[in-house]
């Protein structure tokens, strides 16, 4: 039975699943629907919801039109919670497989390197980082990776110190494959699946860092994303609360869909490891 | 305890290379950032011209090069100097110091919310696994987990401190109130209620589930029914294992909290405008003042070492007791 | 299944400590909204020195102007504009080579020593002249200050310097130290400059980092039967969602330079007891400029400007980003500053077509995805409306073929990249007029100034004519000449268009009704708020 199969089975894969579909169809489908700037002023400012039948969720403080917006934030927050979370989980197992398989002074070297990042707390890192650099789109895709890449560089070595000493990487090595190919060819994709399972962790976790950034002001203001939009919503909390509560409800479906996919990943993961 | 000697030993050296990465990555990056302290301090005044510009820079010692600037900040931090703030005008030291206790004070409470109500709904959720309550439990703790906590900040404070007037809306406590005593600490915890709250309740799901789970366990041991017929109440055995199994996981989750609340708080004081170390680390990246974010990030390493310290010494006290208890049940 | 003992013991503390602090609230609420004439203001800065004499900016003088008083201040009904404080009658000489001062009597310091001229000779020569931003320029050519009373002031100047410009610059340049705890020290190090003494109506009591500053009152002052207040609390709030709920909620009772947000203040306006307040701003006009880098191959170009100009709709932009509380620029002197101003320059009406036009006669056609050419826009990150109107002015550029990408930097960052890298090809910028265009406006076209400086001509902009009238003007005296040469200097920026003007604006004021003498002159909200009252 595949994973994919198995994660439809567990309820919380098909609810993930499901949120995740919506929330990429409306960032994909971003382009054609709303074709036009989604940052352009289309009307008055502050038009509440459901008053104006071409502007089914109202205007922002600029006369923006917030439906637009909440589509195209959707690409802008899930392009880097993606991509966030994939360059953080190269960089991690990349690291995580070098110290685990060269072992001494190397492995000292890189731990105590993946300590220091993941000591520092990872927001404040990313934070440092965006102010200092310039926020800009790939900036904060890098921001949160510095942040996020110590946990599976862990993950990785701990599984690769365990498999390193198993019966097929010795053959490999008697039969005298390169030691970089042993560790990237033999060992690393065995040591993934446990890695994997905390994808859709960095995944979410880069997402709600992404939305706190451009809360605080850091993100890139030439693309729309849901942290910024309840940004400008806080000043007219009072007048125009929906600013805000609507894209923090379009975070919550969607980071929630990742966690509910996350772990249907991971039961059917569990699933197949008792099988075999 | 020989044990924990040994473990506090270790972590103590490995320590102190760490930090050093620490400081070298902050310093470097903030050398490469654009606009220095001088630059945000003549915005702050509205303008100044070319003299004043350059007599800032040789009063904040911005015209020596990086590396003995860098060099001067090592030596002084081994004395426990560190350093001047140029946004503040005030030793770096100090000013963390003034702030570190509001966040302390907020990260302690919202974890004691976070555990106390985590493990209670834990307890009973996992009393009763695959029921409603279990289900609904889960899914609400996972939902807050899922919520952006400055979000959660603003509908807090829309509900209670703007609709409902309940609770004031931001600050530490009353302005000037020359409350003292008891009549302060109540002030200070009105006005803690709404941003512990936002920073608590996200990481209550993570008690809840390591409670439930360790309930799960129990309801499968022998034991429960065999004590029972012993006369003991239900309750009490139940407990009392659920304690030593879920303690390890629980201290677990209680350190990896620590950084992730001290990252938290800076959005969350934000929004409730709190004096607070969170914040701090925002104005010294909006002030351009190295010594004083690298003072924010070496008082935060520091922090999260210990903890992670306290964490390690709790484990190996903890460890010998369960396996014996394991035994003898 | 008994639930845990836990949680049941520690949720009866929780409920028992709020119904307790519910019925305290009442109370302490009360407490905090000005019984015993105490009055509580929304701060939104922190300036780490507080003396004025030395850092002239409104965040500064919004504390410190209740302490530390100016030889005159901005009046709504005083002769050119003023009255007096510690200066009571002030004229210049006709060669210009000279001004004198009559000073007040019966004035004190806060720790009881007089106040006497040399207070102001020190002053003007050891702090307004050498350190101070703004009278560097003021008081560029001051040599000497002549005391031949206690209560007279004759400064004596190298060049002749016209007196309109000191008139003009008293309330902001003009703040008078005490010279017996200043010399002889650093100045710029004092630690005074933290805990300021001075004249003024209200005396520094405290401060506290993040909280709040405490002013009390000054019981000996030298005005009768002032200052109303007994204590003034400026409460530390730099986010403006703050400043309203603390306002609705009476935490505060004065939220002023627009901390409530504009998009509030409809609403606000119809609360019970509140009052919105549009005036006292008068001599504190904001402008929106958008700024030029003229090193730019295509803006140097003025047919590239002009069609900028004409890209952008005023009308719409005094509505939908400062929602009407603006009035549209026509040039680089506001319409409020009479003095100054001239309607007689030349108008870039809101042309979309003409814009396309002009920018198709410079050379620059549309390439196929309809793109003229790119550019980097770097709006101001000091204030919203700058970073709405960047938003705004990326609309606007697109609909002519111009492609401009936003940066978002803060203060540091924009300050280094505008000003000293030139790493900008439009910036957009709230520059403030100060009463006199030599004060801070001549320096955002003249050429010469080096990098580094803010709010000035960091664009590469070099005209020699326009230097020339500058120049002429800062050195003329007699008043009528002078007010002409600024008139020419306004069509000649109008014509060749270094800068283009967009909005003027100035702050509001949100106030409980019990606030009483608000706004009562131009420059209210940084002056010394001697006569302001709470009356229940």
């Amino acid at each position: 039975m595949t994973v994919l199969s198995q994660v439809f089975r567990s309820r919380e894969g098909l609810v993930g699943l499901a949120i995740l579909f919506v929330v990429a169809a409306s960032g994909l489908s971003a382009p054609f629907v709303f074709p036009n700037d989604p940052l352009s002023i289309v009307a008055a400012p502050l038009i509440p919801p459901f008053t104006d039948r071409a502007l089914p969720l109202g205007t922002d403080t600029l006369g923006r039109d917030v439906l637009a917006c909440l589509f195209h934030a959707a690409r802008s927050s899930l392009l880097v919670g993606l991509c966030a979370a994939a360059a953080a989980l190269l960089i991690g197992t990349v690291m995580g497989t070098l110290a685990g398989f060269a072992g001494g002074i190397i492995d000292e070297a890189l731990m105590r390197i993946t300590d220091a990042f993941q000591i520092v707390p990872s927001f404040l890192l990313a934070l440092a980082f965006v102010s200092t650099i310039g926020p800009s789109l790939p900036i904060v895709v890098i921001a949160i990776a510095l942040g996020a890449w110590a946990d599976p560089a862990r993950l990785t070595r701990a599984q690769v110190l365990s498999i390193r000493e198993r019966d097929y990487v010795a053959s490999a090595r008697t039969i005298g494959m390169h030691p970089m190919e042993i560790a990237f060819r033999q060992i690393l994709p065995n040591a993934l699946p446990p890695v994997m399972a905390l994808a859709a962790i960095i995944v979410a976790a880069a997402i709600l860092t992404e939305a706190a950034l451009s809360f605080l002001g850091l993100g890139d203001p030439n693309i729309v994303t849901w942290g910024g939009m309840i940004a400008e919503g806080r000043n007219v909390l009072r007048s125009a609360a929906y600013l805000s509560i609507i894209p923090g409800m379009a975070l919550l479906a969607t980071v929630l869909g990742v966690y509910l996919l996350g772990e249907g990943i991971n039961k059917a993961f569990a699933g197949q490891g008792a099988a075999r | 305890m020989g044990g924990a000697g040994r473990i506090l030993r270790r972590r103590l050296i490995s320590a102190i290379p760490v930090l050093i990465i620490v400081l070298l990555f902050t310093f470097l990056l903030l050398e490469n950032a654009s606009g220095d302290a001088v630059d945000a301090y003549l915005v702050s005044i509205g303008g100044g011209d070319a003299s004043l510009r350059d007599s800032l820079r040789t009063q904040y010692g911005l015209d020596h090069s990086a590396l003995w600037r860098l060099w001067l900040y090592a030596t002084s931090v081994l004395k426990l100097d560190l350093g001047w703030s140029v946004a503040f005008d005030r030793p770096v030291l100090s000013l963390i110091m003034e702030r570190l206790p509001n966040t302390l004070l907020l990260m302690g409470s919202a974890t004691l919310l976070s555990f106390i109500l985590g493990t209670a709904l834990g307890i009973v959720a996992g009393a009763k696994p695959g029921s409603l309550l279990d289900r609904a439990l889960s899914s609400v703790s996972l939902a807050l987990y899922a919520v952006p906590g400055f979000w959660l900040g603003l509908v807090l404070v829309l509900v209670f401190a703007v609709k409902l007037r309940w609770l004031p809306t931001s600050g530490l406590e009353t302005i000037a109130s020359g409350k003292q005593g008891f009549a302060r600490a109540l002030d200070i915890a009105r006005h803690l209620v709404l941003p512990v709250a936002s920073l608590g309740l996200i990481y209550l799901g993570l008690f809840l589930r390591v409670m439930r789970s360790a309930m799960g366990e129990i309801w499968r041991m022998e034991f429960v029914s065999f004590a029972q017929s012993k006369g003991l109440s239900r309750a009490r055995v139940v407990l009392r294992h659920v304690a030593r199994n879920a303690a390890l996981p629980l201290l677990t989750v209680l350190g990896l909290q620590s950084a992730m609340m001290l990252g938290g708080s800076v959005v969350i004081e934000s929004v409730f405008a709190i004096p607070g170390f969170g914040r701090l680390a925002q104005e010294a990246v909006a002030g351009r003042d190295t010594p004083l974010l690298m003072g924010i990030i070496l008082v935060s390493a520091v922090f999260v070492i210990l903890v992670n310290l306290i964490v390690d010494l709790l484990y190996a006290l903890l460890d010998p007791r369960i396996g014996a208890g394991e035994e003898t049940a | 299944m008994p639930p845990s003992p836990l949680s049941r013991r520690s949720l009866l503390k929780t409920a028992a400590l709020l119904a307790a602090s519910t019925t305290l609230m009442r109370t302490d609420l009360a407490w905090a909204a000005g019984s015993g004439e105490r009055l509580v203001v929304a701060a939104d800065s922190e300036p780490k020195n507080l003396n004025p004499a030395i850092v002239a900016s409104n965040g500064v003088f919004y504390i410190s102007s209740k302490i530390v008083e100016p030889l005159a201040e901005a009046s709504f009904s005083g002769r050119n504009g003023l009255e007096p404080r510690l200066a009571t009658s002030w004229e210049g000489s006709q060669d210009g080579l000279s001004a004198t001062f009559r000073l007040r009597e019966g004035v004190t310091w806060h720790d009881g020593k007089p106040f006497t001229s040399a207070d102001v000779a020190f002053s003007a020569l050891s702090v307004w002249k050498p350190l101070q931003n703004l009278g560097r320029l003021v008081f560029a050519n001051l040599e000497s200050v002549d005391t031949p009373d206690e209560h007279t002031a004759i400064f004596h100047f190298s060049k002749p310097t016209s007196f309109q410009l000191i008139r003009n610059a008293l309330p902001v340049v003009t703040s008078v130290l005490p010279k017996h705890l200043y010399d002889g020290t650093d100045i710029a190090t004092n630690p005074l400059n933290t805990k300021p003494v001075g004249t003024g109506p209200f005396v520094f009591a405290e401060y506290k980092p993040g909280e709040y500053y405490r002013l009390t009152r000054n019981e000996k002052y030298w005005g009768k039967g002032q200052p109303k207040l007994d204590e003034i609390i400026y409460r530390v709030l730099p986010d403006r969602a703050g400043a309203a709920t603390a306002l609705e909620a009476g935490e505060i009772q004065l939220a002023a330079f627009s901390a409530v947000p504009l998009t509030d203040l409809a609403r606000i306006s119809k609360e019970p007891g509140i009052k919105v307040i549009a005036d006292g701003y008068e001599a504190l006009t904001y402008q929106l400029v958008v700024e030029i880098n003229h090193r730019r191959k295509e803006l140097a170009d003025l047919k590239v400007r002009q069609a900028i100009a004409h890209a952008i709709d005023k009308k719409l932009v005094v509505d939908t980003v400062f929602l009407g509380y603006a009035t549209n620029s026509t040039g680089p002197v506001p319409k409020n500053a009479p003095q100054f101003y001239t309607p007689d320059v030349k108008l870039y009406d809101f042309n979309v077509d003409k814009a396309n036009a002009l920018l198709d006669e410079a050379g620059y056609p549309r390439g196929a995805d309809g793109n003229r050419f790119s550019l980097k826009l770097l709006p101001a990150p000091y204030f919203n409306e700058t970073k709405q109107f960047g938003a705004y002015l990326r609309q606007a550029l697109s609909a002519i073929g111009i492609d401009a990408q936003l940066v978002n930097n803060d203060a540091a960052a924009h300050q280094k990249a505008v000003y000293t890298d030139h790493a900008f090809d439009l910036a957009v910028a709230p520059t403030v007029f100060r009463g006199d265009p030599a004060i801070s406006t001549t320096i955002l076209v003249k050429s010469g100034t080096p990098a580094g400086v803010p709010f000035s001509n960091q664009g590469g902009y070099e005209n020699k004519e326009l230097d020339a009238i500058i120049d002429k003007a800062a050195q003329t005296v007699d008043e009528k000449q002078r007010t002409e040469l600024y008139k020419v200097f306004q069509q000649k920026v109008k014509e060749d268009l270094p800068i283009i003007n967009v909005a003027e604006w100035g702050f509001i004021t949100v106030a409980r009704n019990t606030v009483k003498n608000v706004a009562s002159n131009p420059r209210w909200a940084v002056s010394n708020w001697a006569d302001t009252a709470i009356e229940e």
